[in-house]
């Protein structure tokens, strides 16, 4: 008997916590089809948001800048990423203390003073030398390092989750180096690549402290722009735009989902 | 054993080759991250140490001015202002990681207790709000808490705001984000904990003593406690670090530490400044990794708790 | 199940496919190896190999035996170029082989844990080695079809690896080895992780196997029964070092030292107090050896011994009570005590009577039975 009130209340409380969850992200989405541009009352349905978008070239251009961020930092990441993940695989019975702090460094740095760590030196840097000027490419190293860990992690256990003896048997079928790297090596871990990348694209895209410190004048991402318009006063463009990044997220969700599944059948 | 006439060009050969090998494979990575934040985070300690400049870049001589400016030490004297800010950082870490432990909870217990097929649905349905940007987020509660809004109407109307002042900004909305923010952080380890848990163990506890709540804390509570542990972690140091969301939802009364630093940086005003307060937020950061590191280590069972 | 039923039809006399097969390997020349002085030491100070000298010779079934640790696997390593030797030389059919890499011997292995690809369906993990090798599709998959035929693979080449079980992947990863028709086979225990059923089975398909292609195949194993079985001659390895080399009956019968009698299964050995020309004395009584050898250990396998009722007195007869009898079917193995040792025998069940735990017996051996051996 108390059992069951207990589940009920459970039951009551998880709903509850989900519309915690999900009450911001559809209040946002409900006010980009407002017809008003009130932030407080719903007025009617509209799409006239969504046409401003279309027209307005400062989000379409920090649009691009978070697709060339997102997509160039993470083939970076993977490929430095997946080195460092086999080094520590293939010389995992050395002492390499100093390489799993250096790992781990990105990953337990508080994002401010990352960000801030990096605007200092990469000003410093652009006094001294004129080279790296903040912009896309100071954003794209930051991304790359915060990236870095995550595909090593992520290549390394996909490797010490294979059988060992798999390396020399490649070696004893008469797989040269190269050939052991592209017909055995790269195949096994592919889908630990895929997921290494789909995650390093992720945190590039919903990154915005490091990026807003890293960016220059030209560099907006759309985090960034967004930042900037709620900074200015809200409008109603910030919702539709924020609606898209919410599609593109909720898509995500579902494919992984598929994928899951499928990985279980 | 005797046997020592090894030929040293072949021993010798092959550990050469392997220490080529580990040069190739981690040098790039080692390199890139020595270069692009063990040097940078180096650098911003030293700026700590510096004199602020006319445009707050740091200059020479070397002093310790920006620790007594974080103290609270000005040209005119000692004012409060700082002090506060570095108290709200960590009452509203604390708050909020005691908010998430308590709503968190009894979601990852009741996602586990749920049929086998649902949990991973369940678990994606808590995680997916926090894959969305998290400006994006803080700005959908900007948008709820706004004066005029359904709830701060009904705020308003049992009296415990002003009229007409909204629920936003505040230290209440800062402390409502953060718990937004990172309940996910927990739920997921908290999850992970149900799920293993010995159920023979509640079984027998259950047996031994007649109320749930002692059979709770003696045999359920335990064994979550890594998972809880892993939790804390990752939801208090972001949390004492946040930038956006007291930015966004706390106004001038609500900034944490990480706006004074972030601020000290981004206006230009102070870089010493900011660079002292971000060695505080990194000592922060270490005690607690390493105080979790032992109490997780302590709890033994194995069960290293690692970020 | 399917395992058990496959292996029958492999293990069925006349195959006649099999020949064919065996017909055009034997227009191959097998390889003969050479070991001189090889060393292997890992880390500072754990001697993996103190110096091996061996020679395997061509189409040879040549066993490499002893307890774990002892360089077995070390020196099957050394011969496929997974490990380099430290020092010493190493020749296949006459050709210096010592620093070529693994991936340019024509050498392949039957792992232990199989390593079979698992990204890659069972036809292409028996074309991997041809593919590596850089021969044309067409050649690729008419020797993979022609090697599923010898093994008897049947619809197993059509499977994901997930899909094997154990003793299928086994006969998969030795196909997959033999399609490439090394100059030399070796076999890291490829069947410790069967059962004994089925691993007797396959025991004897991989001996059948190995005859037909007069192929030179260095096996790996620790168990003496299955190196007896299958070797054409066995090295018996201790701490690096080879203690003997011989065909299986030698070893067996002529043990050339008290660890080489005792890793063959031998507890019956006692030490030689006095002699004089044939007549040894041992902790048992005096004893009449004929051509045992100049040893100071005797050795007395169990089975040369015949036990009679009561004290019967003559040469080599020795009074002994039973302690403890195992019946086993075909044959009883008997626990006796003479004076303050104790000596095993093992018998056939033949006759009415038995004897039971605590008969007053007589021990009886052959002269030409008793052997000696070093320390």
């Amino acid at each position: 008997m108390r059992k069951r009130t207990l589940k009920r209340g459970l039951t009551a409380f998880w709903w509850a916590t989900l519309a915690f969850l999900y009450l911001p992200l559809a209040v946002v989405v409900l006010f980009s089809f407002n017809a008003s541009n009130s932030a407080a009352t719903f007025t009617g349905l509209s799409l006239r948001w969504y046409g401003r978008l279309m027209g307005n070239e400062e989000i379409l251009s920090a649009f691009a800048n978070s697709m060339i961020l997102a997509i160039s930092s993470s083939v970076i990441a993977l490929g430095i990423g997946c080195l460092i993940g086999y080094g520590m695989y293939r010389h995992r019975h050395r002492k390499l203390g100093w390489l799993i702090v250096l790992i781990y460094l990105p990953i337990v740095l508080p994002d401010i003073v990352f960000g801030i760590s990096e605007m200092a030196f990469f000003v410093q840097v652009h006094r001294l030398t004129g080279l790296l000027q903040p912009g896309l490419v100071t954003m794209i190293i930051a991304h790359v390092t915060f990236q870095i860990p995550f595909v090593a992690l992520i290549v390394y256990s996909r490797f010490v989750g294979l059988d060992p003896t798999l390396f020399e048997a490649a070696k004893d079928l008469y797989a040269s180096p190269v050939k052991r790297v592209v017909h055995f090596m790269l195949p096994t871990i592919k889908p630990a690549l895929i997921s290494a990348f789909f995650l390093s694209f992720t945190l590039s895209v919903d990154d915005f402290v490091i990026s807003f410190f890293t960016a220059g004048p030209e560099s907006a991402t759309l985090p960034i722009y967004i930042w900037g318009a709620i900074k200015k006063g809200v409008s109603p463009e910030i919702n539709a735009i924020a609606t898209l990044m919410i599609a593109a997220v909720a898509i995500a969700a579902i494919i992984s989902l598929i994928f899951s599944r499928r990985r279980q059948a | 054993m005797a046997y020592t006439g090894v030929t040293p060009s072949a021993r010798s050969r092959g550990m050469v080759r392997e220490a080529r090998h580990l040069l190739v494979t981690v040098a790039p990575g080692a390199t890139w991250i020595v270069i692009f934040l063990v040097l940078p985070s180096a650098y911003l300690m030293g700026v700590a140490f510096m004199t602020n400049g006319p445009y707050g870049l740091p200059e020479m001589p070397l002093s310790l001015e920006s620790f007594r400016r974080l103290a609270g030490f000005g040209f005119l004297g000692w004012s409060p202002g700082n002090l506060y800010t570095l108290l709200r950082s960590l009452w509203q870490t604390l708050v909020s990681t005691g908010l998430v432990v308590i709503v968190a909870y009894p979601i990852a217990y009741y996602i586990s207790t749920c049929r086998a097929k649902w949990r991973p649905i369940m678990l994606l349905l808590v995680v997916v709000p926090s894959w969305t940007n998290q400006v994006i987020r803080t700005f959908g509660w900007m948008n709820l808490l706004a004066p005029g809004t359904p709830l701060s109407n009904l705020a308003e109307g049992l009296g415990f705001i002003a009229p007409n002042m909204g629920l936003y900004p505040s230290n209440f909305a800062v402390t409502l984000g953060l718990v937004y923010n990172f309940l996910p952080f927990m739920v997921l380890p908290l999850y992970a904990a149900f799920e293993k848990l010995d159920t023979a163990q509640v079984e027998a506890a259950q047996d031994l003593f007649a109320s749930p709540v002692r059979a709770f804390w003696h045999a359920v509570f335990p064994q979550t406690l890594p998972g809880l542990l892993a939790g804390i972690v990752l939801v208090a140091i972001p949390a004492f670090g946040m930038y956006v969301i007291p930015e966004l939802l706390g106004g001038g009364k609500g900034m944490m530490l990480g706006n004074l630093v972030a601020n000290q940086f981004a206006g230009g005003a102070n870089w010493p400044l900011g660079a002292a307060g971000a060695i505080l937020m990194l000592i922060a950061t270490f005690i607690g990794l390493f105080a979790m590191r032992r109490i997780g280590k302590r709890l033994g069972g194995g069960e290293e708790v690692v970020i | 199940m399917s395992d058990t039923i496959a292996a029958e039809a492999i293990a069925s006399p006349g195959a006649p496919q099999a020949g064919e097969v065996a017909g055009d390997e034997a227009s191959r020349e097998a390889s003969s190896i050479e070991m001189q002085g090889l060393h292997k030491r890992f880390g500072r100070d754990t001697v993996a190999l103190d110096g091996v000298d061996l020679t395997i010779e061509a189409g040879e079934f040549f066993t490499l035996l002893g307890p774990s640790g002892c360089g077995k696997t070390t020196l099957l390593r050394i011969l496929a170029g997974l490990e380099e030797a430290d020092d010493g030389r190493l020749a296949i059919g006459g050709k210096d082989i010592t620093e070529v890499p693994p991936h340019k011997r024509s050498v392949n292995t039957v792992f232990q844990s199989y390593a079979l690809f698992p990204h890659l369906s069972v036809r292409e993990n028996l074309a991997f080695g041809l593919k590596m090798l850089g021969l044309p599709r067409e050649e690729r998959e008419a020797r993979v079809a022609k090697i599923a035929e010898f093994i008897k693979l049947g619809d197993l080449v059509d499977r994901r690896v997930d899909q094997l079980s154990g003793g299928q992947r086994q006969r998969i990863a030795l196909a997959r080895a033999l399609v490439n028709e090394p100059d030399v086979l070796l076999l890291d225990e490829p069947l410790s992780a069967l059962d004994a059923g089925l691993r007797s089975q396959l025991q004897v398909e991989l001996l059948r196997v190995q005859k037909r292609l007069g192929m030179t195949f260095v096996f790996v194993t620790h168990d003496q029964q299955e190196a007896m079985v299958m070797s054409d001659r066995i090295a018996v390895l201790n701490g690096g070092v080879i203690q003997q080399v011989g065909p299986p009956r030698e070893v067996y019968e002529h043990p050339v030292n008290a660890f080489v009698a005792r890793f063959m299964g031998h507890d019956n050995l006692y030490p030689v107090t006095a002699r004089h020309h044939d007549r040894l004395t041992t902790p048992l009584g005096e004893l009449t050896a004929e051509d045992a050898g100049e040893g100071g250990l005797l050795l007395i396998r169990p089975e040369t011994l015949d036990l009679l009722p009561g004290e019967v007195a003559g040469d080599n007869h020795l009074p002994a009570t039973v302690s403890e009898r195992l019946y086993r079917g075909s044959h009883a193995e008997y626990r006796l005590e003479i004076g303050a040792s104790t000596l095993q025998a093992t018998l056939n069940n033949r006759g009415r009577h038995l004897p039971e735990v605590g008969d007053r017996v007589t021990v009886s051996v052959a002269p030409e039975d008793l052997v000696t051996l070093s320390e």
